[in-house]
Formats: C-alpha cells, structure tokens, sequence
C-alpha cells in the first residue's frame, strides 16, 4: 500500500519510516517546514535520514516539503497557546492528507509514540487527527523511548537525528495535555482553514 | 532586572537569554521600533523574530534567542538587541558566563 510519512528530522520519525519500508509499503514523506521558529537543521537531517532509508531499501521516496511557519504565525497571532500544539498538528495532517491525496496514497503515518510528549496524549492526538479522514498509521505508539532509540541507532538515523538544531520556538510554556475536540473546533472558528491549506500546497517543493 | 550572559539551549543549535525576573514587553511597540529602523520582523503575537545580523526571536517574558552557533556572535547580537531596546546590557556586570546544555 501508499503512505504518507511525516518527517520532522527527529529521532522517532526515521524509525517509523524505517518499519513501513521494511513491511513492504511504498512510501512518500511530507516535512513541515517549520522556519522561521526553527533553523535549517531539521530539513537537513530530514533529507540525510531519507538519502539513509533510500539506498537500504531501494526506494525514491519522495520528499514534500511544505511551508509551515506562515500557518504558526497564524494561529499565534489567533488561538489559544495552550493548545498551540494541537491546532499545528492538525493543520500537519490536513495538509498532508492533501498531499496524500494528490499522489493516491491510501493512509498518512509519523512517528508518535503515546504520551511521550504534550501532543501525544491520547486526548490531544485525537483532537488532532478526526481532522482528516485518512487512516493514520503509528508503528511506534506503543514503544519507549529506549526501544526507539535502539533501533535508530541499528539503523544508522540516530547521529543524524541528535545534531544540534533549534527546538521549536512555537511550543508554548505550558502545552495542554488535554484538549477536548470542541475547544479545538472553536479554536478554528475564525480561521479560514481551507484556504491556509491551499496556500501551504501549493508551495510544496518536491525533493 | 538583568540578563544573564548567552548560554547554548537546549537543542544545542543555537544561544538564549533569559531576564531576571521576567519582563511583560509591549511586542507590538518593539515591532514598530525595529520596523521604523528598518529591520524586518515577524509580530507573532507572543513572540517577534526579527533578522539583525542573525535570527533572533524575542518572547513577551523576555527570553532572547540568537540562532548562530558562535557565542561571540550570540553575544554581540544580543547586544545590539538591548540597545535597540535600551535594555540594560550584561556585558559590564556579568558575574559568570554559563555555557551549558541546561533542560536536555
């Protein structure tokens, strides 16, 4: 089957792709381009995670990468903080989910882990994904961090993923751990959502 | 209130400093001020990043980031920020310079 992975540059995001290649799926990645409130390092390590996983599997493995700090601007200038975390991540899915759709990918996939950060809570991850309607695929949601680290490092994304890089400036100090759905769709209600995700589409950089 | 000197964040990609005790800045003034001097900057409501001679993203508290991974430039940088915002500089009373991986 055809997924979609989100790559952040991280340590988790490498490992997941790494388990649907090995499954036998066909996969394309999507990078949320997070600048100005990160640096460069997190396409960087991205795409050397991706040059990685391309030659051990043989695949193309598309990158999208997509343009996300217009849309944080956004939503800090017009949401809640405490649930900053939630409303980025769906506006990640949705655009995803276009890009999926554009290329007839049947699922989207990331490297979450449960409760291993704000936004991972069961609570916060599923006010974030009923935002699409694709199947969302977790491979590592029921590992630790150790466990993900040991593969990471079995498979050679670990040192990439630990470089130094800037942290995201737009995580609030106090992420909510959980958010209701309803908060979060009126949250949304003065945003013109259909129209942000169209923006960021077609910016996308195929690389 | 007083800035300690630049120390590496967290992620180890970049400098932060941070005000003791913190500030509430008014960001839409700093914004017009730097916009006026003819930098360019992103009013983001809780937060300006603003390009001197490298990025630099300003919170309402007051925490500085200086995104170079030379400490000197860091230093120079946050400077220049404080004069802009004719905040007092630590460089003449700074007690120590804390160089750490602090919150990994």
């Amino acid at each position: 089957m055809k997924g979609v992975m989100l790559m952040s540059g991280g340590i988790d995001s490498p490992v997941s792709l790494y388990y649907m290649l090995r499954g036998g799926h066909e996969m394309l990645a999507v990078h949320m381009d997070n600048r100005p409130f990160t640096d460069d390092s997190p396409l960087e390590k991205v795409l050397d995670h991706l040059t990685l996983l391309r030659e051990r599997f043989h695949q193309p493995i598309p990158l999208y990468v997509l343009p996300h700090g217009p849309t944080q601007v956004t939503l800090m200038r017009a949401t809640d903080r405490h649930v900053g975390c939630v409303l980025c991540r769906r506006f990640m899915w949705r655009s995803a989910a276009r890009i999926a759709e554009r290329e007839r990918a049947s699922f989207l996939a990331t490297g979450e882990a449960l409760g291993q950060v704000a936004s991972q809570t069961l609570a916060n991850m599923r006010s974030a994904t009923v935002a699409v309607g694709l199947p969302i695929v977790r491979p590592l949601v029921g590992l630790d961090k150790q466990e993900i680290e040991a593969v990471a490092k079995e498979i050679g994304t670990y040192d990439i993923s630990i470089r130094p890089g800037v942290c995201c400036q737009a995580v609030p100090d106090r992420p909510a751990t959980r958010s209701s759905i309803v908060q979060i769709q009126a949250e949304e209600t003065p945003l013109d959502v259909e129209a942000i995700v169209d923006d960021v589409v077609r910016r996308a950089v195929v690389m | 209130m007083t800035y300690s000197t630049v120390r590496l964040c967290s992620g180890g990609g970049s400098f932060e400093a941070i005000p003791h005790p913190p500030l509430q800045l008014d960001l839409s003034a700093l914004a017009r001020r730097l916009e006026a001097e003819g930098v360019s900057v992103i009013d983001a409501r809780v937060m300006l990043i603003a390009k001197l001679e490298q990025e630099v993203t300003i919170a309402q508290g007051g925490r500085i980031l200086i995104k170079t991974h030379d400490q000197v430039q860091a230093e120079r940088v946050l400077a220049d920020v404080l004069r802009r915002f004719a905040i007092e500089s630590p460089a003449a009373e700074r007690p120590d310079r804390r160089t750490s991986r602090a919150n990994q």
